[in-house]
């Protein structure tokens, strides 16, 4: 049986299964699970996954969720997947774990909580939270500069001096990839100090092509529309500012 | 080939510190222990960096190799240490899929919850940070959301331990070192956290009494403080029983 992928493209570890299966020829079946229309919390898809996230996976009778495990058995189950993506050598392998672990309360958790408590909150229905995204500014820029200055030294391309991509950069860089909801001044500010990291994401997302450009589709789209939204607001607040001392004078 | 001893710098007040010292005394891994005491701030020092950039403990050195992060060096040990029985880290494909799952998970679930709620209940003075209430109120609600998927999906079946395995894993031994943390809580605020999880705590005591005294010994250290913050308390109580009240108005805001 085909292996069946469980996913909503906008969650950014959905994008990152996504695009390995698709870079490594993997055959597989994308479910759609909209986390918007909330699917994810539905009786059919808690019986593939009782924790009610995604991404998850079901490969014949096994099924798993949490990303960089999947990232790893698929990179073990599937031949054909080249090594460098989780070498075999004991060493290199030790690293990719220990910056794949870093990666959860630190990338993930100051990038996540920034776009949602800026951007995405409004969308899901919850309210901006501003002491929530001030703190989460603040573990996204440390993340930042440890990526710049210790998991990207070296002469390598990519994490931990690699000259090809692992499911740590993938992983990594799909996170990042969030930033783009963000308006053109918060991302720059943000991202624009980290030279080594936008190269990264650039070499990454090369080596990945046209899948990645693909699964990001909808990101880019979102991105559109936000902004559409962000100058109506702003004319719309400019108008009411008009009109305001108009008013006040009556 | 003879390769230099493993260094494991370690504070055993850290609860993953405490995870891989265990781990390395039950499987008779030899090694040195090299204390790097956080509320001293060895953690900062330049010797450490070099060992450990992100100034975090646990990390190891195994001849010219150094590592950081518990479950990484978990996982590295198991690999890179003969003898070590196999269901520490299972070869089975699926079986370690499964492991790796549950080690995700707790990074962003019952490690956030347990140590924001200890950290802004009991230990933030004793580490220079206040404590504040409606942190603890969010990771109180993370906690209970991480107790109870692992009361109902991660202790499935008739296993003593995670994922319905019959011995424990590195994974059994990370998280319960996780929740022995809640050991400085004073006690009637940990039985009422713990209590209701009646397969959480069969397993602490399975895993405890699999892993001992090794357990208990690296632990010990734990008690200890308890003890002193149960003295600390008190004494707060008596001093502050006005402001602890408009705590509980903050909480509820």
């Amino acid at each position: 049986m085909k292996l069946k992928v469980y996913a909503d493209r906008m969650s950014q570890p959905s994008r990152a299964i996504l695009i390995f299966c698709k870079v490594n020829g993997i055959d597989f079946e994308e479910i759609k699970v909209e986390l918007s229309k909330r699917q994810h919390l539905s009786p059919e898809f808690r019986a593939i996954n009782p924790l009610g996230q995604v991404p998850a996976i079901v490969d014949g009778r096994f099924k798993l969720f949490e990303s960089h495990a999947i990232l790893i058995y698929l990179a073990s189950a599937f031949p054909g997947v080249a090594d460098h993506w989780y070498p075999a050598d004991l060493s290199r392998r030790a690293r990719i774990h220990s910056v794949l672990d870093w990666h959860h309360q630190n990338l993930r958790r100051g990038a996540a909580g920034f776009v949602l408590n800026t951007v995405l909150a409004p969308l899901l229905g919850l309210p901006l939270n501003q002491q929530a995204a001030a703190e989460a500014e603040k573990i996204l820029i440390s993340s930042l500069t440890k990526l710049e200055n210790i998991w990207l030294k070296g002469n390598g391309k990519y994490l931990l001096g690699g000259l090809r991509p692992s499911i740590a950069d993938l992983s990594l860089v799909c996170e990042i990839m969030q930033l783009e909801l963000l308006n053109g001044k918060d991302r720059d500010r943000i991202l624009g100090p980290h030279k080594k990291v936008l190269q990264w994401i650039e070499s990454t997302r090369n080596a990945t092509r046209p899948h990645f450009d693909e699964v990001h589709k909808i990101l880019y789209m979102l991105k559109t529309k936000l902004s559409e939204q962000q100058s109506n607001q702003a004319d719309s607040v400019m108008e009411s500012r008009i009109r305001t001392p108009l008013t006040s004078k009556m | 080939m003879m390769m230099e001893k493993l260094k494991v710098y370690a504070d055993r007040m850290s609860q993953p510190s405490r995870a891989v010292l265990i781990f390395c005394r039950l499987n008779g891994i030899g090694f040195v222990e090299i204390k790097v005491d956080i509320s001293k701030g060895h953690h900062l020092s330049s010797e450490f960096t070099e060992v450990n950039p992100l100034q975090k403990v646990p990390a190891i050195v195994h001849g010219s190799f150094n590592l950081s992060e518990s479950h990484a060096i978990l996982v590295y040990l198991n690999s890179a240490f003969p003898g070590i029985a196999d269901h520490w880290y299972p070869s089975d494909i699926f079986r370690r899929a499964k492991i790796n799952s549950v080690m995700d998970w707790h990074h962003s679930n019952l490690r956030n919850g347990a140590v924001s709620y200890v950290i802004n209940t009991v230990l933030g003075p004793a580490t220079g940070r206040t404590l504040n209430p409606k942190t603890a109120a969010e990771a109180e609600k993370v906690l209970f959301s991480s107790l109870s998927n692992l009361e109902d999906i991660w202790l499935y079946g008739d296993g003593r331990f995670l994922l319905g395995g019959s011995q424990p894993s590195i994974a059994d031994l990370s998280m319960v070192c996780e929740l022995m943390q809640l050991e400085v809580l004073d006690e009637k605020d940990r039985s009422r956290i713990l209590s209701p999880y009646k397969k959480v705590l069969q397993w602490i005591d399975d895993t405890r009494a699999s892993t001992n005294p090794h357990f208990e010994e690296v632990h010990n250290i734990l008690y200890r403080a308890k003890k002193k913050f149960e003295q600390q308390c008190s004494r707060i109580a008596e001093t502050q029983t006005k402001p602890s009240d408009k705590i509980g108005g903050h909480s509820k805001m």
